[in-house]
């Protein structure tokens, strides 16, 4: 079936199974493989992309139903672009080890920043326990969650 | 190496904390794990997996899946059984086939593979598959009827009989006696197993995520009857690892057999459910523990005996008695392992494979010595420290317990302590302080590494080494910078290749150890050529100097009497390129034909426990407060402190991080990760990353890390020891030990969960 998605700011028109997820429509068809597949069914948060500024899993979703502009991790720095606040948070802190689970950790973070939900520690635990990471970055993960967000609330003003 | 004095520590970025070289590709989703890396026109596999865990195919019905409009091929043990043999396991021995034979050895067991143009074609045509067994009545853990026990003979692992240990516990003025169980538990990487392979004028290309590229490149080549030359196998980035990825299982030569067969290349995801039952996990252990001790707290017996499942052929063990035997002065030892053979897949190595589930018993037990005598538990471990190996007789290269349980209690404040169980209490919960021993062995093995430089002051490092997370080809760039006077950032990193100079198995803690010591061998040498040509030359500055005692640093070679010359004009007198040296480092105690047998495939390890010379070790102490809600017994972790003496620390960035990791992963092993098997048919209930818990963010709160200064002359050359598993080692005791603390209650089957403190 004919599918039209916007990624990263870039119109795509697909001609898709009608089975195919958002995940691997960015992975096998768009080549965009910053998206991970860490269960395909909706349980670990490697898949998590952005769609009108909300955190997805693009496993859980088909591509042909997908309703809103995606934004990837690619989608967050050209290459030798300055990173996103919350990219930078996490190189600094260390706050990932294998790196797999990475990209879904940060488009988490930014929406969980953005969702009002980084108001305390405890908040932040509890609002990125949808993300798993095996390798058990998640003490410094709550630490670069606070180190970006005043940064990103600076940004968020300069470009109002 | 920042003490060598042939280079200046001044500016050396050993030691310092640096962040990742390869961070920026992590957090923009450019680094290429093995299932990102384009390959044109691929085909996709779907696993068909065997619905019983032990008996006999008939036959399968393909004519529903083979009309899918889509599908390329089906593998079975009919249509091409014959194209491959069984990998060889790490450890040795026996497995379990896939596609050999009709024969089933446990659920899960790939017996087919389904090509197909799309990822979703072939998943449906999988599910079209039918295929009619002959079931027989599966065995499915200790004591399941079927279920065969066998003694672990002496061989890769040994026992150890010192004095007479039955004897003294006859005796004894104290003792303690008591039977423990770790469950099965799988490494759940979040990266899927992949697998992609691609044919190309006869030769193989793998990109699998990989421990251990040159281990895959052999085996596959001796599966497929093929000149390993002829197979190359690139992991450049791999989504944990945890040993999981290890060992070469049967899925890739099957992949690779695909591929040739439809002439494409096939990319394989296997689903989280598989990477269950076809890739290894930690096997479940039953022991029996016992101590005697004088009324003063000295040992005076140990005796442990362990148990340990793995699948029907395989006699895959870990033996942990290695490390529960040199723990402590003992005088009477006596250590022995069974084997109990079931239908269930075979296990491998898992996150501190030996020492995670056997020093849960041993460190509990003295927990409950401590209690019994009235002596503090880190008292305890005082009165039976030791610097001399109670097995053998011979020193420890370095151990430094005791320094790790001073500064780990004074951190977490463990004289405020009450010993008293059941006595401290914060609101609606009770407080629970305990603490335990880590231990591990400090391995290393031959390898070799390529290094080059620029006249333009710029190192390219290639070495088929691994990072699995660990900070790998940071630690590279940071050796190399070390040694030649540079800066990280000018060292470029090429590893995880099987087309690089071979590097061992990353796992055991052995590959920093042993990577850095392959390239500062090359650096050495390297250095030696420049520093040669530099002082014979007619015309330099540096003419006439002995080349021993030229340093090089911060882009300069110079020497003593302060004569110096730029590194760029003394690499131009060699060579107008580059200068390349590739070099060997076989550690010592290792034969000679250690490189042969890296080449071939299988890891050339000195062990830590197994030196002639002398014991090396790495040691910490677990610090865990749990909180146990009074009414629910919900049981919570709030802080944990962790002091680890593990030699020369490369990089205290991510160092930090692997030995957070670590505890976390025990505070999992013991309040979370079990996988359930259900008796009756042998099979993995919770084979999912829902139901089987992993610690997410929620979980873990406070956890500290304290990394004591340690130089060690004897371990090696460089005194690194590793880091990446005794993180793991002793947290579940520590917080089965807290947990008495807190409730009164000795847990001795883990995970410990809210039912056991009803």
């Amino acid at each position: 079936m004919d599918v039209l998605l916007t990624v990263n700011g870039q119109q795509h028109r697909l001609d898709l199974d009608i089975r195919v997820t958002l995940l691997d429509a960015l992975r096998e068809r768009l080549g965009l493989t910053g998206t991970k597949k860490g269960c395909d069914q909706g349980q670990c948060g490697a898949c998590t992309v952005l769609v009108g500024g909300r955190r997805v899993l693009s496993c859980f979703i088909l591509a042909a139903t997908v309703d809103g502009e995606v934004t990837t991790i690619e989608g967050l720095a050209g290459e030798g672009d300055p990173l996103h606040p919350m990219q930078q948070a996490f190189l600094d802190c260390d706050a990932f080890q294998c790196g797999y689970c990475t990209p879904g950790q940060i488009l988490s973070a930014i929406a969980c920043v953005q969702e009002g939900h980084a108001e305390s520690e405890d908040e932040i635990h509890e609002y990125m326990s949808g993300n798993l990471c095996r390798c058990a970055a998640y003490p410094k993960i709550v630490e670069a969650v606070q180190r970006a967000k005043p940064l990103m609330q600076v940004q968020a003003k300069e470009s109002d | 190496m920042a003490e060598d004095p042939k280079t200046a520590t001044a500016g050396s970025p050993f030691g310092k904390p640096q962040v990742r070289i390869d961070g920026r590709a992590k957090v923009t989703g450019r680094a290429l794990y093995p299932s990102d890396e384009p390959v044109g026109n691929p085909a996709y596999a779907f696993l068909l997996t065997s619905a019983i865990a032990r008996g006999r195919i008939r036959r399968f019905d393909l004519g529903e899946a083979r009309a899918v409009e889509g599908v390329l091929d089906i593998l079975t043990h009919e249509t091409a059984g014959g194209e491959a043999k069984p990998p060889e396991m790490q450890s040795g021995g026996k497995t379990t086939t896939t596609l050999e034979s009709d024969r089933v050895w446990h659920d899960g067991q790939i017996i087919g593979v389904v090509v197909a143009n799309s990822y979703e074609i072939a998943r449906e045509a999988a599910f079209r598959v039918r295929v009619h067994y002959e079931k027989e009545a599966p065995s499915a853990s200790f004591g399941s009827p079927g279920a065969e026990e066998e003694v672990r003979e002496p061989g890769e692992h040994k026992d150890y009989r010192v004095g007479n240990a039955d004897a003294e516990l006859a005796s004894a003025e104290v003792t303690v006696d008591g039977w423990y169980g770790t469950p099965t538990q799988h490494h759940n990487p979040i990266e899927l197993f992949t697998t992609t392979c691609a044919w190309e004028n006869g030769k193989l290309t793998i990109w699998e995520p990989s421990q251990f590229v040159y281990g895959l490149r052999g085996n596959v080549a001796g599966q497929l009857g093929i000149d390993p030359e002829d197979v190359r196998v690139v992991s450049r980035f791999v989504g944990g690892a945890f040993g999981s990825k290890g060992g070469a299982t049967a899925r890739t030569a099957w992949i690779a057999v695909a591929a040739r067969r439809v002439n494409r290349p096939v990319k394989l995801v296997a689903t989280r459910d598989q990477g269950f039952t076809i890739v290894t996990y930690r096997a479940e252990t039953r022991h029996h523990l016992q101590l005697a001790a004088t009324r003063d707290g000295r040992l005076t017996a140990l005796r442990h005996e362990g148990w340990e499942l793995t699948s029907r052929p395989s006699d895959y063990n870990v033996s942990g008695t290695e490390t529960t035997a040199r723990m402590y002065a003992c005088p009477n030892i006596l250590t022995k392992v069974n084997i109990v053979h079931a239908d269930r897949n075979t296990p491998g190595f898992m996150r501190a494979p030996p020492d995670t589930p056997y020093m849960f018993p041993l460190e509990c037990a003295m927990d409950e010595l401590a209690a019994r005598l009235g002596i503090d538990p880190i008292e305890l471990r005082r009165i039976n420290d030791t610097q001399t190996d109670p097995t053998n007789g011979q020193t420890f290269s370095s151990r430094h317990l005791m320094d790790c349980f001073d500064r780990g209690a004074e951190r977490f404040g463990w004289s405020r302590r009450d010993p008293r169980p059941g006595s401290m209490s914060n609101g609606d919960w009770l407080v629970g302080l305990g603490c335990a021993s880590a231990a591990y062995p400090s391995n290393i093995a031959a390898t070799a590494a390529r290094v080059s430089l620029r006249p333009d002051g710029h190192a390219r490092v290639q070495i088929a080494a691994h990072d699995i997370g660990t900070g790998a080809y940071t630690v590279v760039a940071i050796m190399a910078a070390d040694q030649l006077g540079l800066a990280p950032e000018q060292v470029t990193v090429e590893m995880g290749d099987s087309s690089l100079p071979p590097a061992s198995l990353a796992a055991g803690s052995s590959h920093t150890a042993t990577i850095t010591h392959a390239v500062a061998k090359a650096c050495g040498e390297l250095r030696d050529r420049i520093a040669r040509a530099a002082t014979t030359s007619n015309n330099g500055p540096l003419a006439g100097r002995d080349p021993a005692t030229l340093v090089l640093s911060a882009g300069r070679l110079t020497a003593p009497d302060g004569a110096a010359e730029p590194l760029v004009d003394a690499v131009k007198r060699l060579t107008p390129g580059a200068l390349e040296v590739y070099a060997e480092n076989i550690p010592k105690g290792l034969s000679p034909e250690a490189m042969e047998t890296l080449y071939k495939g299988k890891p050339p390890m000195s062990r830590g426990q197994n030196r002639e010379d002398v014991t090396a070790y790495a040691f910490g102490a677990q610090f865990v407060e749990v909180r146990v809600h009074s009414r629910t017994r919900e049981i919570r972790v709030p802080r944990m402190v962790g002091a680890f003496a593990s030699g020369r620390i490369v990089n205290p960035l991510t160092a930090h991080s692997q030995y957070m990791g670590g505890m976390i992963w025990g505070l999992g092993a013991a309040l979370l990760e079990k996988t359930e098997i259900d008796p009756r048919h042998a099979r993995y209930v919770n084979d999912n990353i829902s139901e089987y818990h992993i610690p997410v963010n929620a979980d873990v709160r406070r956890v500290e890390v304290i990394m004591i200064p340690e130089t060690d002359r004897d371990v090696n050359p460089l005194g690194v020891k590793g880091i990446g598993e005794i993180g793991i080692v002793g947290v579940n005791a520590a917080i089965a030990n807290a947990v008495f603390h807190a409730t009164g209650k000795r847990i001795r089957q883990l995970p410990i969960r809210i039912e056991d403190l009803l």
